[in-house]
């Protein structure tokens, strides 16, 4: 057998307590009051409105209008814009264009105490006032859900109103020509006179352009337009061109939105319940290291260091620790997941653990059995977790954004089922590294300890 | 590798495949009882795939029911109104004995309009102004939405079974590879068969909770299945073909036995510390999630042990009398 160093043990144990401890608790400095994340614990999970409560919604367009696909993306930026400026940063939002609907989520913000939800879902549906004003002026600002911050409230200037949204026939992104690379937006206007007014009195001084009461844009009048068609230039990039086209369409949407279900779920699982979910967790992993330690002595106190990494790399994965991985939203479908990998995770420890005390049995040495049980093993514990890799990742790939069966069932049947395949796929990746990996060279290290050579401790029959 | 030792079997091998009479007997006497249920109760099927409306309001001290319905029915006139009333305790509340919820559940399979959600919300303030009647919760999903979410469920739960058995059937080639990937499926249907008869038992609707256990159970069910499979692959070629193949499986299960039963115990452990959480707190979300996968984990590790692998010694035995 290869022997592994003895520091091998703690180094490992070290790094996976670490690991799991900045997991649980994340790590945050404080300047005065500015409190900054420097790694997300388990407090930055953002839970699903299954768990936190929140509310739920479709919108469909009122009466029989097949909406284009333009339409509905302009649809959806409205509400996107009004989520925004109601202080939800934390929502879901699908337009459907196969099936005409909309669907946002988002759950309960903290300490909400008298939110109305009705209020709410009527203030994100109304029809979307798009506004061109003179000058740049704003009273607030915001944050959005990518920390960007958005301008708030006319004032000044800007509290007169130039263009209403209605003059808009189209916009959409466009390459910009004489600034190749670049993109713009094309404006088509239907009456060319007013815009030819407005661009005449307010050559080379800004238009602010506001959806309701945010500014989208404020570019400057660079050259008088009589034919109604204007271009709005800068540094944009594909997308942003692409996100401020669908705001424009939006304010000259043909169709009113119509709430086709809503849905509210009451925080039943508040902070403090979660906190005792928390408990469950603890209890769950004290008990299963105690099962384990004594059934399997020093295999399964080696486990069970290995099942903490597992439930550290995992929160990890959904926290947003690790950059790659944004955060992810836990929902009970998603608890279900990590329940089934702790539970693979846990049986890859007991298969190996198992192993080694029957080889221990059938007369071979530390050692040998060790390492005979280590390869035996390894086939049983490698197909388990294969086919479950299937199953989360058809998961993925039905309920996930690429949503493989769109083309028969339509876009918006994306759920929160899609939480499930992803934790049960972090999981089990989560499994190979601690379950098998980092278990088997904490083993193999320890081994080597001369106080800790005894059968006895690996579940042989005592001598 | 090399494989010089010989594999020793176990000193008292235990006589599963013996007593396959007895488990699939236990498991059709099961079926009939859900069965039978089945027929009586019918089944529930959530408003998530059905489509519906369920309200839920809360409100403090006594309220003639029939006039709570009565105010209800005539806020919405079109759709006909079934109700229930339970005591309010939520977690984290201080509720007292007197603060109750009525839920209110609109037949019909389509959701009822999102202004006359708000007009019954209106009309039950205006009949009860001393109740504190508050709108807690409300789901309704219109019911063509609810019909796609199930069908796409089950279209993904399928494709998935058939993955799983395309690579049991490539993996376990040396022991009839297509036999242990359709053996191991019946003991998915098992499960799945078992946690449905649970739902109907327990006369709870099938919801999305419903498929996650389900989606769950499968790939538990599936890795134990897979682990017995390997000790029998794996004593196939050290015990050599002259071993019988009954006898062949009684060894490698009375190897995995202890296995099954320890990851089977720790699973149960995990969950039931979430269930007793869900019943502490009286999280209804919860501990209707964690019931059926408790139940589900029994049943996989029992369909695992009795159902697959002395099907698949029957169907093996069979095919060597042809």
């Amino acid at each position: 057998m290869k022997r592994v160093s003895k520091p091998v043990f703690f180094i490992t144990a070290i790094i996976i307590l670490a690991l799991s401890y900045f997991a649980i608790f994340g790590f945050t400095t404080q300047y005065g009051d500015i409190k900054t994340t420097v790694i997300k614990g388990i407090n930055d999970i953002r839970w699903g409105i299954d768990i936190k409560g929140g509310v739920e919604a479709t919108f469909k367009p009122a009466g029989d209008v097949d909406a284009t696909d333009e339409e509905m993306e302009a649809a959806k930026a409205v509400i996107e814009t009004r989520l925004v400026s109601s202080n939800i940063t934390d929502y879901e939002l699908y337009a459907d264009s196969a099936s005409d609907r909309i669907i946002v989520r988002f759950p309960w913000k903290e300490d909400e105490k008298n939110f109305d939800p009705e209020a709410a879902i009527d203030e994100i549906s109304a029809t979307a006032q798009l506004t061109f004003r003179p000058g740049n002026s704003y009273a607030s600002t915001d944050v959005d859900a990518n920390g960007d911050v958005v301008y708030k409230t006319p004032t000044g200037d800007t509290e007169q109103i130039l263009m209403e949204g209605s003059n808009v026939k189209s916009a959409s992104p466009a390459i910009d020509q004489e600034n190749t690379g670049n993109y713009c937006v094309a404006l088509n206007l239907k009456d060319a006179s007013v815009f030819k007014n407005i661009t005449e009195q307010y050559l080379n001084q800004t238009v602010s352009i506001w959806m309701d009461d945010i500014m989208i844009s404020a570019p400057t009048v660079s050259s008088v337009i009589s034919n109604g068609e204007a271009t709005i230039t800068g540094t944009f990039t594909a997308q942003e061109a692409t996100d401020l086209a669908n705001k424009i369409n939006a304010g000259a949407l043909p169709f009113k939105l119509e709430t086709a279900s809503f849905g509210t779920i009451s925080p039943t699982l508040g902070a403090s319940s979660l906190t005792a979910m928390a408990y469950a967790g603890i209890a769950a992993v004290i008990l299963i290291a105690l099962l384990m330690i004594i059934v399997f002595r020093l295999p399964g106190f080696i486990a069970t260091i290995a099942l903490i990494g597992q439930v550290g790399l995992m929160i990890a994965t959904v926290s947003g620790f690790f950059p790659v991985f944004s955060s992810f939203t836990m929902t009970l479908p998603g608890i279900a997941g990590l329940i089934l990998s702790i539970g693979m995770g846990v049986d890859a420890n007991i298969i190996t653990a198992e192993r080694i005390r029957e080889e221990l049995r059938g007369g071979k040495t530390i050692d040998m059995a060790i390492d005979k049980g280590s390869k035996n093993s390894f086939s049983a514990i490698f197909d388990g977790n294969v086919t479950v890799i299937i199953v989360a990742l058809i998961l993925l790939l039905v309920f996930g954004p690429t949503n493989i069966l769109s083309g028969i069932f339509g876009q918006s049947t994306t759920g929160t089922i899609y939480a499930f395949g992803y934790t049960l796929l972090m999981g089990v990746i989560s499994n190979f590294v601690m379950g098998v990996f980092a278990s088997r060279l904490m083993l193999r290290s320890v081994s080597g300890f001369k106080p800790l050579r005894k059968k006895f401790l690996y579940g042989g029959v005592g001598k | 590798m090399n494989n010089t030792t010989v594999q020793t079997a176990p000193r008292r091998v235990i006589d599963f495949v013996g007593k396959k009479k007895i488990f699939f007997g236990i498991s059709l006497a099961i079926f009939a009882v859900g069965i039978i249920c089945n027929i009586i109760f019918g089944t529930q099927l959530d408003i998530q795939f059905t489509g519906g409306t369920i309200a839920k309001y809360s409100y403090t001290g006594q309220v003639d029911e029939e006039k709570l319905k009565e105010v209800a029915q005539n806020a919405t006139p079109d759709n006909q109104i079934t109700f229930s009333i339970s005591k309010n305790m939520l977690a984290g509340e201080a509720a007292s004995d007197d603060d109750y919820i009525v839920s209110l559940q609109f037949t019909g399979t389509d959701s009822i309009s999102f202004e006359q959600q708000k007009a019954v919300t209106e009309a039950l303030n205006k009949a009860f102004p001393d109740n504190n009647f508050e709108y807690s919760e409300s789901s309704s999903v219109e019911s063509s939405m609810g019909w796609k979410f199930f069908l796409k469920c089950i279209v993904a739960v399928a494709i998935a079974c058939a993955l799983m058995v395309l690579y049991v059937t490539f993996r376990f080639k040396k022991i009839g590879g297509l036999a242990a990937g359709m053996m191991a499926l019946v003991a998915l249907f098992h499960d799945v068969l078992i946690i449905y008869f649970l739902y109907i038992i327990l006369r709870m609707p099938l919801d999305g909770n419903f498929i996650a256990v389900v989606l769950m159970i499968l790939g538990y069910s599936l890795n134990d299945t897979i682990v017995i499979y390997d000790r029998i692959r794996e004593n196939r070629k050290t015990l050599g073909g002259r071993t019988p193949l009954g006898e062949l499986t009684n060894i490698s299960l009375t190897q995995v036995i202890r296995r099954t039963i320890l990851t089977s115990i720790s699973t149960l452990m995990a969950v039931a510390c979430v269930f007793a959480v869900g019943i502490i707190f009286n999280l209804d979300s919860v501990t209707r999630f964690a019931l059926p996968t408790m139940v589900g984990v029994v049943s996989g590790c029992y369909s695992s042990i009795a159902i697959a692998t002395p099907l698949w010694v029957v169907w093996e035995n069979r095919k060597k009398k042809k």
